[in-house]
């Protein structure tokens, strides 16, 4: 009968779907391991850079440095130019990940625009790249190679030329929009302002994450010997704070990225397993209605033949 | 300890380490100390066992009896 054909061909598609799903989802989480590993990895040097850059940091200092001098507003001379990063993935079926982060990024491009600055969009992952250049939106940078495992190299080819221009007055802030790793399972999309940089420096900690560890109390530094000196170590350090930023939104993105394909795929083969129970039983229900009305006919052609 | 991970953690007789203005040689019992680095070989001692790296720019600071090395970018080239 043809209902029982069409209903095994639904089986059997349903059948392969899941398997990929489930081999999918397997693949995520060996790589979610991975990534995970690596934001573990990076996080003593965040936690000890921000600590020394807290131990120096001065209120008074910012007007010194201008990587943490707040610009003027574009309507009084300042900069009119902002640069927004956004770190998306390469690969799709990750659920709304990528959609997420795309959708942060348009919110916060519409909120510079309308306050009047120009914004050089930097776009790293190529679902970002497609969907920005789908809606013909310019962008000044295009990263797809940097893939799942991004370096701290990676990190400073994209934000040294940013540092250079915000010291040079030409930029007025620098964004970054990533995938915060919360947790496998929490991976929301946030905004986040590297240049200038915010007055507290110890921002940026991961919940879960420790606290910055215990550190020997008693006046931290007034006590050092500072060589070169004060100025000079946070002028070489400041940098290095931005360029860590960067790193660690890339980093975080990767991981999140891997945990939302789990989950997505885990949804995936839960419903192909119900999806599987339904079809399977509506399949047995028609064959076996199917053997009943073949019965009827052929005791009712007996009956007919006895006669 | 570099961006992504920390290289060597442990204890340690001697630490040379490339300042940005020369060589610095750091004992046990130094006196609280930050300095930023440049380019070049760190040496980490253990007895009679030398660890080398090679490391660009970052910051050693020497707190208590602990050296925390902060560099940008490290590379093991002979493990003990």
């Amino acid at each position: 009968m043809a209902k029982t054909r069409a209903l095994r061909r639904r089986i059997r598609s349903v059948e392969s779907i899941s398997q990929i799903t489930r081999t999918m989802e397997m693949v995520s989480t060996s790589k979610l391991k991975r990534a995970q590993d690596r934001v573990v990895g990076a996080r003593p040097y965040a936690a000890a850079l921000a600590e020394v850059l807290g131990d120096l940091l001065d209120p008074d200092l910012a007007e010194r440095f201008p990587l943490l001098r707040q610009p003027r507003p574009p309507e009084r001379g300042g900069p009119r130019r902002a640069a927004l990063l956004l770190v998306t993935s390469n690969r799709g079926l990750a659920g709304a990940f990528n959609a997420n982060l795309i959708r942060a990024a348009r919110e916060r491009l519409a909120a510079l625009e309308a306050r009047g600055f120009a914004v050089d969009l930097l776009v790293v992952g190529k679902k970002g790249v497609n969907y920005f250049r789908f809606v013909r939106r310019p962008m000044t940078v295009t990263r797809v190679d940097i893939g799942d495992k991004p370096t701290a190299e990676h990190a400073a080819e994209l934000a040294t030329p940013l540092i250079a221009s915000f010291e040079a007055g030409e930029l007025a802030g620098f964004d970054v929009v990533f995938a915060q790793f919360k947790s496998a399972l929490s991976t929301p999309p946030v905004v986040q302002r590297v240049l200038p940089i915010q007055g507290q420096v110890p921002v940026a900690r991961t919940a879960g994450e420790p606290a910055a560890p215990p550190r020997p109390r008693g006046g931290q530094a007034a006590n050092f010997i500072l060589r070169p000196g004060a100025d000079e170590i946070l002028a070489a350090l400041l940098p290095l704070y931005v360029r860590n930023q960067v790193y660690r939104a890339m980093v975080e993105t990767a991981a999140s990225e891997h945990g939302a394909r789990r989950t997505a795929m885990k949804n995936a083969t839960d419903n192909a397993g119900e999806m599987l129970d339904l079809l399977r039983r509506t399949y047995n229900r028609a064959r076996q209605g199917q053997i009943t009305q073949e019965l009827a006919e052929i005791v009712g052609g007996a009956e007919a033949l006895k006669g | 300890m570099s961006p992504e991970r920390t290289l060597f953690e442990g204890d340690a007789t001697a630490v040379v380490a490339p300042a940005y203005d020369g060589r610095v040689g750091i004992l046990p019992r130094h006196a609280p100390f930050l300095t930023l680095l440049g380019k070049g070989e760190l040496l980490v001692r253990q007895g009679a066992e030398t660890r080398k790296f090679l490391v660009d720019s970052g910051f050693a600071q020497v707190a208590g009896d602990r050296v925390r090395l902060v560099v940008e970018r490290a590379e093991v080239t002979s493990a003990a």
